[in-house]
C-alpha cells in the first residue's frame, strides 16, 4: 500500500515559551486524492495544524511526513513549498501592484520556471478558473471572489501534490463562495492534488471524503 | 517586474531616495572635476612654457612666496647642460587692491620683456607683446571680464602699465592672468634682484636628474622639479583632493542613509507581502536579493543622474568661482562615481534586505 499524502505524528506545537499550547498531539494520515475537511471553532489549533503540515511553520514536537517524507529532516522547507504545497489563504494574500497574470507567475519564480513558460502557465491557469477577461487586471482592481481565484490559480502554479485552503471562502459572500469551492474542486478532480480545507462553513464539507473535528489541539 | 513595480509604489519616496543618491555622486563629480581641472591646468602652464626643469626655493610653502637671488641664479646659469634660463615671477593681486570689486583677484606673472618665456603668448595675440618698463599684456577672459582694451592702463603694484596686448592661452588661469615686466613686480614686492622661480632649458641629451642633483648638491636650499610634476611636488595641493572627498564623503553618506530608510520603510510596509512570497516557496537567498535588487536599483538611476549633474554643476560652478578654474572629467571619475553609488544601494540595503530575508514565514504572514 502506498504512504499517504500527509501523515503526523502526534504533532504539538506550542506558543509563548510553552504558555498556550495550539496542538496537543494530532495524528492523522491523509490518502492521496482525498478531500478533507477540518472543522471547528475559531482558535482551535486548525490553522495551526495547516501551518505545520504547509512546511510554513515547524512544530514543537511530533512530525509531519509529506508523501513519505519527514519535514524534520528536509533540508529545503522552501522547495517543498514550493514544489509539494498550493495555499489558498483567507485573504488571498495577493500581492497588490501586479497583475493577476504576474501574481500566478510568483510561485514559478521560486523554482527559476523560464519566463515564457511561466507566462504561458499562469494564463492557462487563470483561464480555467474563469478569469481570462482579467489577466492583466491588477489585484487591487479586482472583486473579492476574483482575488481568491487568482489565488487558488497561484495555488496550483506548481502542480502540486497537496493543496490547503484555510477559510477559502471566509471572506466572500454565499454565492461567490460556492464558486470558490467549485473552482478548488474542479482544479483538484483534474491535478489528483490532496485537498485539506480548514472552515466553519458546514456546506463547504458537502462531498468531502472524510470530515475531522478539531477542538482544544485535538482532532476527533 | 517585482523590482520595478514595488519601487514605483511609492514614487515619491524612490524619487526622494533617488535624489539624495544623485546628490552625493554629483558632488563627488562637481569637485573632483574641478580640483582635477586645477591641478591638470597648473601642470599643463608649467609644461607649456617648454622648460624642462624649474627651481624654486624649498622652503617656500607656495611659489607664489618662493626667491631665487641673483647670485643663486648666476650659479644656476653656471651649471652644465643648461642651455638657457628664464626668471619667473608670480603673484595674486585681489581685486580690491586693483580697486575692481567685482573681480575675486588677478594672477600677475612676472617675465623679462624679450626672453624666450614670453615668446609662448606671441602666438595668436592682439595687439603686441611688451618691450618698455610701464607696458603689459592681458589673458583674453581678463580682457573681457575687466572691459579692458588695448591702449587702456591698469594700476599694479602702485604703476601705471599700458595694455599693449591681448593674449590667448588654453590654460584657464593663464587666460584669466596677465603679464607684466618682471621689475614691476621686483620693484613693487621690494624683491631687489630675486626672481620667484627659474624655468631652466636643457641642452639636447642631458638627463634632468643629472641637473637636479647639481643643483641641489650646490644649492641646498633650492628645488629643482621636473615642469610636468609641479602639482606633486606642491603636496599641499593634495589638500584640494581631501576637501574635496571629505565634503563629497558627507553628500554620500547622507544619499546612502536615504536608501537605507527607503529601504527599511518599504520591508517593514511589505512585511505581508514578504510573508506570502515565502509561504509559496522564495527562498531566504531570493528575497534577500530582491530587496538588494531594488536598493541597487535606485542607486544606479540616481548614480547616473548624479553624473550628468556633476558635470553641468561643475560648468557653473567655475562659471561662478574665481576666474581660472578648469574642470578635468575622466573616465576614471565616472567610474568611481557610478562605483560608489553602486556601493551606497548595495550597502544601504543589505541590512533591511537581510532582515527581511529572516521573516518568518508564518509571523511575517500574521503582520498587521
Amino acid at each position: 500500500m502506498s504512504e499517504p499524502a500527509v501523515r503526523t505524528v502526534n504533532l504539538v506545537k506550542r506558543y509563548d515559551g510553552a504558555a498556550i499550547t495550539a496542538l496537543a498531539g494530532v495524528s492523522v494520515d491523509i490518502d492521496r486524492g482525498h478531500y478533507l475537511c477540518i472543522m471547528g471553532p475559531s482558535g482551535s489549533g486548525k490553522s495551526t495544524f495547516l501551518n505545520l503540515v504547509g512546511a510554513l511553520d515547524t512544530p514543537t514536537s511530533g512530525e509531519v511526513h509529506l508523501n513519505g517524507r519527514s519535514l524534520a529532516t528536509e533540508r529545503n522547507l522552501d522547495a517543498v513549498r514550493a514544489r509539494e504545497v498550493g495555499f489558498v489563504f483567507q485573504l488571498h494574500n495577493l500581492i497588490p501592484t501586479l497583475t493577476s497574470v504576474e501574481n500566478v507567475e510568483i510561485p514559478m519564480m521560486a523554482v527559476g520556471v523560464p519566463r515564457a513558460q511561466r507566462r504561458a502557465r499562469a494564463v492557462d491557469l487563470l483561464t480555467q478558473v474563469g478569469l481570462s477577461h482579467r489577466l492583466h487586471s491588477v489585484a487591487t482592481r479586482l472583486s473579492g471572489g476574483e482575488r481568491q481565484r487568482v489565488s487558488i490559480a497561484r495555488a496550483l502554479a506548481n502542480n502540486p501534490s497537496l493543496i490547503l485552503a484555510d477559510e477559502p471562502t471566509g471572506d466572500v459572500d454565499s454565492k461567490t463562495g460556492e464558486q470558490i469551492m467549485a473552482c478548488i474542486h474542479d482544479a483538484r478532480k483534474k491535478t489528483g492534488a490532496t485537498l485539506i480545507v480548514v472552515t466553519h462553513n458546514p456546506e463547504i464539507s458537502l462531498g468531502a471524503d472524510r470530515i475531522l473535528h478539531m477542538r482544544d489541539g485535538v482532532l476527533h | 517586474m517585482l523590482i520595478l513595480k514595488n519601487l514605483m509604489r511609492r514614487r515619491m519616496r524612490t524619487i526622494l531616495s533617488v535624489l539624495g543618491i544623485a546628490i552625493g555622486i554629483a558632488a563627488i563629480v562637481a569637485f573632483n572635476a574641478v580640483g582635477r581641472g586645477f591641478k591638470e591646468s597648473l601642470d599643463r602652464y608649467m609644461r607649456s612654457s617648454g622648460a624642462q626643469i624649474l627651481v624654486v626655493n624649498r622652503s617656500a610653502m607656495a611659489p607664489e612666496y618662493s626667491t631665487i637671488t641673483q647670485e643663486e641664479q648666476d650659479a644656476l646659469r653656471a651649471i652644465p647642460g643648461i642651455e638657457h634660463m628664464s626668471p619667473g615671477t608670480f603673484m595674486i593681486i585681489s581685486g580690491r587692491v586693483l580697486k575692481r570689486p567685482t573681480l575675486k583677484f588677478l594672477t600677475v606673472f612676472g617675465r623679462l620683456p624679450g626672453d624666450r618665456l614670453i615668446g609662448k603668448f606671441g602666438k595668436g595675440i592682439s595687439g603686441r607683446l611688451f618691450q618698455a618698463e610701464d607696458e603689459m599684456i592681458v589673458g583674453a577672459e581678463a580682457a573681457r571680464d575687466l572691459q579692458l582694451k588695448i591702449g587702456d592702463t591698469m594700476e599694479i603694484l602702485n604703476r601705471t602699465l599700458k595694455i599693449v596686448g591681448v593674449y590667448q592661452s588654453d590654460v584657464k588661469f593663464e587666460a584669466a592672468g596677465s603679464v607684466v615686466p618682471t621689475s614691476v613686480i621686483q620693484e613693487g614686492r621690494k624683491m631687489g634682484n630675486s626672481v620667484g622661480m627659474c624655468f631652466l632649458f636643457l641642452k639636447d641629451g642631458v638627463d634632468w636628474k643629472t641637473v637636479r642633483t647639481q643643483i641641489e648638491e650646490k644649492m641646498p636650499a633650492l628645488a629643482a622639479i621636473q615642469t610636468g610634476e609641479f602639482t606633486t611636488y606642491y603636496n599641499q595641493l593634495d589638500y584640494i583632493d581631501w576637501f574635496v572627498w571629505i565634503v563629497s564623503l558627507i553628500s554620500v553618506v547622507v544619499g546612502g542613509l536615504g536608501v537605507l530608510n527607503t529601504m527599511l520603510m518599504t520591508v517593514s510596509e511589505r512585511t505581508r507581502e514578504i510573508g506570502t512570497l515565502r509561504a509559496v516557496g522564495w527562498s531566504r537567498g531570493q528575497v534577500l536579493q530582491m530587496i538588494l535588487t531594488e536598493g541597487v536599483v535606485i542607486s544606479l538611476i540616481g548614480g547616473g543622474i548624479g553624473l550628468f549633474v556633476g558635470a553641468f554643476g561643475a560648468e557653473i560652478l567655475i562659471h561662478w568661482a574665481p576666474k581660472g578654474l578648469d574642470t578635468r572629467y575622466t573616465l576614471l571619475l565616472f567610474a568611481q562615481g557610478l562605483a560608489i553609488a553602486l556601493a551606497l544601494g548595495f550597502f544601504g540595503a543589505l541590512y533591511p534586505a537581510v532582515q527581511a530575508s529572516r521573516l518568518s514565514p508564518i509571523e511575517a504572514l500574521k503582520y498587521e
